[in-house]
Formats: structure tokens, C-alpha cells, sequence
């Protein structure tokens, strides 16, 4: 909780990173025995210190080292944290795990539903950092094509943040029009982040929740420049109200 | 078409889709008599019929103000969306309830909808001195929101003083244009304001405020 607290309240004490980077060492591997979770503490810390950019830049380490462990939760908390850091050494790391494509780094484990690394936090993070050379877009493009449409929304954001190629928005477009709320909600958030600002009608008509509509159309402001306009974006938002 | 078999169709819709589409259908009646009806359905927790059943509401306007305003408060789900209503009516009857909803409700979307309503209520039928003090309420609550802690809030708050202060037609002189542009001000301070939509957007009321 104490972690929690830090990342949302944006600390800037000089104690909050060290004693981050510390929780975030006290993990260990997963057993189902075990009372109170280390790992959900390491979890935690991962999440806060993506929180605490730039002051966390010397959490990167950790955080690589985090991203090799076992527990896909905490390899999950760890891409994230990266990604908000902007941190280009996390590249090539994120690169590997990915690099099976959708049938191995995206196959379903065969226990539990959950894919065998957390794709779409690895690929958000790659969209985030911003380092678009040939080498990474190949890794993050056969995932366009994965059967979970999150997954495609996650992969299309990406290389959208990175290419700038409006061949990429289309994915995403169409998603908006998803029968699921969840994958039309994840779209909405994915176009935001990626700033395509030519998305502004269509993210105003997606049926789903008004203010889900208006972080995107954020984003659209934020993130994005060109056409239309910043008197366009603020007119879409100001209807949503 | 008549509203009786529309409102039955919703008394007796068995699920949620047949209850979304039996609301907008009843919706698009805009007939007063709706009104009853689309108030009870706030209060199904079935979002999209409450958005459909909103609509409808704003449609019918005036009318439908009476059936808001005697929505039981314990019912928290319903006067959210009943705020959202008074706001997109703009009757001056929800002042109240307007006020309350952006300076104590705990959801946000129910805030921000509250700011815009404050800057859009329709006095112009009013007398000068009631219209005046209708709108110094307006004004200080939206001051005060200033503050808020969601920036979608404060986003909000713009954009309703820059619509009362358009509407009231104050002039540059006047103390209430200099307390809006003071506040707007404040929204558009990289110093104060953390979100560069929300600085944006207030600066774009202050531009809009200017005379030119």
C-alpha cells in the first residue's frame, strides 16, 4: 500500500526511490503456501516507480532484472514501468521475450488463460520508449495478427507511436466497432496513446463510456499534432462533457 | 405514435437489451408523458438504458424537471444520472442540486457534467436581479472547482465559465468577468495546472473572453 501511495501521489522525497528499489528486490519465486505475497509488494513498487519519471531513472536496472523473473505478473509490472521511464536500455530485453512472435511469447500457457509473457504490456512498452528501428518494428508486427484482438490493439498502437504509418490506425479503427466493450474501450485508449489525431469522429461516436471518450480525445490533444486542429480536439471534448 | 404501448414496452422489458431498446425507442418519443418512465429508468443500473433514458429526458426539457428534482437521494446511481439530465436541460430549477453534485459528489463524470450544466443554464427569461444572483451562484461554485482533483473536472470548469460568462454577457468592467478570467487564469498556469489539455482549453475561454 505504502508503494501505492508513493506512485499516486507523485512523491519527490528523496527517500522514495531507494526504498522503492529495495521493495522491488524483496521478491522471491512463487509459492502458493505463503501468507502475505512479496511478489504483490514488488508488483507494487514496479507500478510506483513508473510513476515517479524521471526521478526513477536509476530504478532501471532493477527493473531489467525484474523483467527476467519468473512471475509473469511482476515481468508485466516491470514492462510498464519501463515503458513510462522511456527507457531505451529496456529495448533489446523486451525485443527478446517478444521474439518467439504470437506462437511462442503468445501462445496460452497451458494452465491458466494467460499468454506466455504479458504481450500487451511488452508491446506498449516498445510503443512508449520510442525506439523505431527496422529491428523492433519486425518483432512488435507478426503480433498484429494474433487471435486476441488486445493483443492486436496493443501491437498496432505500437508501431503506429513508432512508424507514424496511417496503415496502422486501421486496426485500430476498426476495433472501435468490436461486439466486446473491453476491446472497444482498449482501441479507444490505444488511439489515444498514439495520438492519431484523425481518429477524433470516430472516437466521439464508439459506443462506450463518455469518459473513457474524453482520455482518448486527450490523448488526441497531447500526444498528436497535425490536422485536425487543437479548436477541433477541444470542441469534440467540450461535447462529451 | 402513441407513448402508452412505448412506456409498457419498457414496464415489461425481461432484459437488458430489450430494456435498452425500449427505453431509446421511448426516448425519441420526446413526449412529456415519458417522463415518469425514463426517471424510473435511471435507477436500473443498466447503463446504457440510463444513457438512452438521459437523452430522452434533455429532449423533453422543462417538463421533465419535476420528475428529476423528486428522485429519492438515497438512490445514488439514479441522481447521477439525473444530474446529468438537469445539466443537459439547463432549467433553473436544477441549480440546487447542480451545485451540490460539482462541489460534493464522489464521481467524477457526474462533476464535470454538473460544471457544464452551471454554464448553461437558460436565465434569459428570468428577471435582472434574479437572473443576477442565479448567476453569482453559478460563478463562486465554479470558482471553488477550480480545486477539484480529476483534471477531466477541471476541464469541465472551463468550459462552464467561459459558457456563463458568454451568456451572462458581463461587461469587461463588471467583477464577475474579472473573477472568471482570474480563475480561467489559474487553469491555463503551467505553475498551477499539471494537465496541458486543461491549460489549453482555459486558454482558449480566456482568448474567447477577450474583446477584440
Amino acid at each position: 500500500y505504502g508503494a501505492w501511495w508513493l506512485g499516486r501521489n507523485r512523491s519527490q522525497h528523496p527517500e522514495a526511490v531507494p526504498l522503492l528499489i529495495e521493495a522491488l528486490q524483496q521478491r522471491r519465486p512463487r509459492d502458493p503456501g505463503a501468507g502475505v505475497e512479496e511478489n504483490a509488494v514488488a508488483r507494487n513498487a514496479a507500478r510506483a516507480l513508473g510513476k515517479l519519471a524521471p526521478a526513477a531513472l536509476a530504478a532501471v536496472p532493477e527493473l531489467l532484472a525484474a523483467l527476467a523473473d519468473p512471475d509473469d505478473g511482476l515481468r508485466e509490472a516491470a514492462a510498464r514501468a519501463l515503458g513510462d521511464l522511456r527507457a531505451p536500455a529496456a529495448v533489446d530485453p523486451i525485443c527478446a521475450r517478444l521474439a518467439g512472435g504470437p506462437a511462442v511469447a503468445g501462445a496460452r500457457q497451458e494452465t491458466c488463460p494467460r499468454l506466455g509473457e504479458p504481450c500487451e504490456a511488452l508491446l506498449e512498452a516498445l510503443g512508449d520508449i520510442g525506439v523505431a528501428e527496422p529491428h523492433v518494428l519486425a518483432v512488435i508486427e507478426p503480433f498484429t495478427r494474433h487471435e486476441w484482438p488486445l493483443i492486436r490493439s496493443a501491437a498496432a498502437r505500437a508501431l503506429l507511436q513508432l512508424s507514424g504509418e496511417p496503415r496502422w490506425a486501421e486496426p485500430l479503427l476498426a476495433l472501435l466497432g468490436d461486439n466486446q466493450l473491453q476491446v472497444r474501450r482498449a482501441a479507444l485508449m490505444d488511439l489515444g496513446a498514439a495520438g492519431w489525431r484523425p481518429a477524433v469522429e470516430a472516437i466521439s461516436t464508439t459506443l462506450a463510456e463518455n469518459s473513457l471518450k474524453l482520455i482518448a480525445l486527450r490523448g488526441l490533444v497531447e500526444n498528436g499534432s497535425g490536422e485536425p486542429g487543437d479548436t477541433t480536439l477541444l470542441a469534440a471534448m467540450d461535447a462529451l462533457l | 405514435m402513441a407513448v402508452e404501448p412505448l412506456i409498457t414496452a419498457v414496464q415489461q422489458a425481461s432484459s437488458a437489451l430489450e430494456l435498452l431498446q425500449a427505453t431509446a425507442a421511448l426516448a425519441r418519443s420526446a413526449d412529456a408523458a415519458a417522463a415518469p418512465t425514463l426517471v424510473e429508468v435511471l435507477g436500473f443500473n443498466n447503463p446504457g438504458a440510463a444513457v438512452a433514458a438521459v437523452d430522452g429526458l434533455i429532449a423533453i426539457g422543462s417538463p421533465a424537471v419535476d420528475h428529476l428534482l423528486q428522485l429519492d437521494p438515497r438512490n445514488y446511481g439514479a441522481r447521477a444520472w439525473a444530474v446529468r439530465a438537469l445539466a443537459g436541460i439547463g432549467d433553473v430549477r436544477g441549480l440546487e442540486l447542480l451545485i451540490e453534485a460539482l462541489l460534493t459528489d464522489v464521481g467524477p463524470s457526474v462533476r464535470r457534467a454538473a460544471a457544464k450544466g452551471l454554464g448553461s443554464l437558460q436565465l434569459t427569461d428570468l428577471e435582472t436581479d434574479a437572473r443576477a444572483g442565479i448567476e453569482q451562484r453559478c460563478l463562486d461554485a465554479l470558482v471553488e472547482a477550480v480545486g477539484d482533483g480529476e483534471w477531466v473536472v477541471r476541464y469541465a470548469v472551463a468550459v462552464g465559465l467561459e459558457g456563463l460568462a458568454l451568456g451572462s454577457g458581463w461587461s469587461v468592467e463588471h467583477s464577475n468577468h474579472g473573477s472568471t478570467c482570474a480563475a480561467l487564469s489559474l487553469l491555463s498556469d503551467t505553475a498551477v495546472e499539471d494537465a496541458s489539455v486543461v491549460r489549453l482549453r482555459a486558454a482558449l475561454a480566456l482568448q474567447r473572453l477577450q474583446p477584440s
